[in-house]
């Protein structure tokens, strides 16, 4: 009953806004203008990939959505509330993994559970789940130390997954992996997500992964950091990773390289 | 596995050099016997200055098993050390917590700190004797005293070494503040407290010792320092090495305990331990 209710729910949730920024400005310190006037409207169920080089803001738009800093003027909405905090209907995803070295992976997943309250039956399942899920299955009991950077970094994504939260926050999650090792985590979270149908801004340097991933790459620029175009990537889902070499994948890629050498 | 490799390099450079180490010793002991034998013309003034190691061992004999008189000034200088040890690392810890938690109480203690820093802690003995008696609190307080430095500087380091992601991750998932404290903070830190807890053992045990030499009804300092005054240098000898040998073991346990509970830094523990909590989640 309940099951079949979320699932109404989560239907007439496609194609609403979820993520919503309104000329959004921020400014560190004084002088160092990090985002100015962004604007973006993200839909429920959207991949939105954020492109760009090193110090176009892209780290500081994701950190404003997620309610760990502060704008400097604008509005950030998601849901239609003004994000002031951290929420618990987002779940985020770093370029480290930051595991706890002293917990197991189902341990390290688990920590999401403890943070609202005490461990129950339903948690581990749903951990187990989540690591399945990832493709960790039979690596449940490995402490971080006994996983490659890959596996951790599945392991973070585990632990993502068992927030519940159908929004997910990726600050560069495989940025410093190698290149097969990424790619292989590309397809999966693909797939992940395509399951989870959650709603996923990703922010990387990385223009193939961008395009790859995203239904819209937000090409952003530095000095000051702000949104230059956005494209919209209209290839059918689930995508095969050969994609990449086609004649329209590398239009696309051209079209973000001219946005960025253009500024 | 890496860890099997470098025990066992470990292993076989011992194994090569415990030879030497073994005739080294043995020649120094004969020397030393030879010396007392033959280096005096006055026997009495030969045993004062260097006691037969022959004579340190019957000594130590009779300490231990004839007269057994060294047990109960053991296990007194090994009951002031722990007491000492566990209220200095308590207050250590606690106020370490407090300077990391608070801006305010780090400003106002910080000039107390520098100023303990600065006394040498083992001369507050024999006020410490002077203010609470030859009984076992004056003793107990200069080991507190004494071993209090270890665990506050560690304790302080440790937690003030923020890794700024894991912090943000926490934030991301609503931690409270207690929440980020002990599960990331605390749990972080627990390498460098561990090692505090070490360093407050040795410190605390040389502190007891101090105490007992200035003035006290028992421990091992008392019954040193009577074998002196008494002029059996040889039974000084067998306390000073009942000392040395307790002190090592004493350190040796700190030393495994701190291997054991900070498991995740050594390969060989983390499979162990790994296979231990899967088969606790009745995962086979």
């Amino acid at each position: 009953m309940v099951a079949t209710a979320k699932k109404a729910e989560d239907l007439s949730r496609f194609g609403q806004t979820v993520i919503e920024g309104k000329n959004v400005t921020k400014v560190f310190g004084e002088t160092v203008t990090a985002l100015e006037g962004a604007n973006f409207d993200i839909q429920a169920g959207e991949f939105i990939s954020l492109v760009g080089p090193s110090g176009c803001g892209k780290s500081t738009l994701l950190r404003l959505v997620a309610g760990l800093i502060e704008k400097t003027s604008g509005d950030v909405k998601v849901n239609d509330d003004l994000v002031t905090k951290p929420r618990t209907d987002i779940g985020m995803m770093f370029q480290k993994a930051v595991l706890l070295d002293w917990r197991t992976a189902i341990e390290n997943v688990l920590l999401p559970s403890e943070m609202k309250h005490r461990i129950t039956q339903e948690d581990k399942d749903k951990a187990m789940a989540s690591l399945e899920l990832v493709g960790l299955k039979g690596f449940e009991f490995h402490f971080p130390k006994q996983l490659s950077g890959g596996m951790q970094q599945r392991v973070a994504l585990a632990r993502l997954i068992q927030t519940g939260a159908d929004i997910m926050l990726m600050d560069e999650p495989f940025g410093a992996l190698d290149e097969f090792t990424r790619e292989r985590l590309n397809v999966e979270l693909m797939r992940i997500v395509g399951e989870l149908k959650a709603t996923t801004l990703f922010v990387t340097h990385n223009i193939q992964e961008a395009i790859y991933l995203a239904d819209r790459v937000m090409v952003m620029t530095p000095r000051p950091g702000k949104i230059a175009e956005i494209i919209e990537v209209k290839f059918e889902r689930p995508r095969d990773i050969s994609i990449q070499t086609s004649r329209e994948f590398n239009i696309i890629i051209e079209q973000v390289r001219d946005t960025l050498g253009s500024h | 596995m890496s860890y099997s490799t470098s025990q066992q390099t470990k292993n076989i450079s011992l194994f090569k050099t415990l030879p030497f180490h073994l005739l080294i010793f043995a020649v120094l002991i004969v020397i030393w016997e030879m010396t007392n034998l033959y280096g005096f013309e006055d026997q009495i003034q030969a045993d004062m200055i260097a006691p037969r190691p022959t004579n340190i061992v019957l000594a130590m004999l009779d300490i231990f098993i004839i007269d057994k008189t060294v047990w109960k000034h053991l296990i007194s200088t090994f009951q002031k050390a722990l007491l000492g040890a566990s209220i200095g690392t308590a207050i250590g810890m606690g106020l370490a917590i407090a300077a990391t938690l608070s801006l305010t109480f780090r400003k106002y203690i910080k000039p107390w700190i520098i100023l303990l820093e600065a006394t040498p802690r083992i001369a507050v003995g024999p006020i410490f004797v002077a203010l609470l008696g030859f009984g076992l609190w004056s003793a107990v307080a200069l080991a507190a005293l004494v071993a209090f430095f270890g665990p506050f500087v560690n304790t302080f380091q440790g937690l003030m070494e923020i890794d700024e992601e894991a912090e943000e991750m926490f934030r991301s998932l609503g931690a409270s503040r207690f929440q980020t404290f002990w599960k990331l903070r605390f749990a972080s830190a627990m390498e460098l407290i561990s090692a505090g807890w070490k360093l407050a053992t040795a410190s605390a045990f040389g502190g007891a010792l101090v105490a007992e030499f200035i003035q006290a009804s028992e421990g091992m300092g008392v019954l040193i320092a009577q074998y002196v005054i008494m002029i059996t240098m040889d039974y000084a000898f067998a306390g000073l090495l009942s000392v040395t040998i307790f002190g090592f073991i004493l350190f040796k346990i700190m030393d495994y305990f701190d291997y054991r509970l900070i498991f995740w830094k050594n390969d060989y523990l983390l499979l162990k331990e790994s296979e231990k909590r899967r088969k606790k989640a009745g995962i086979v």
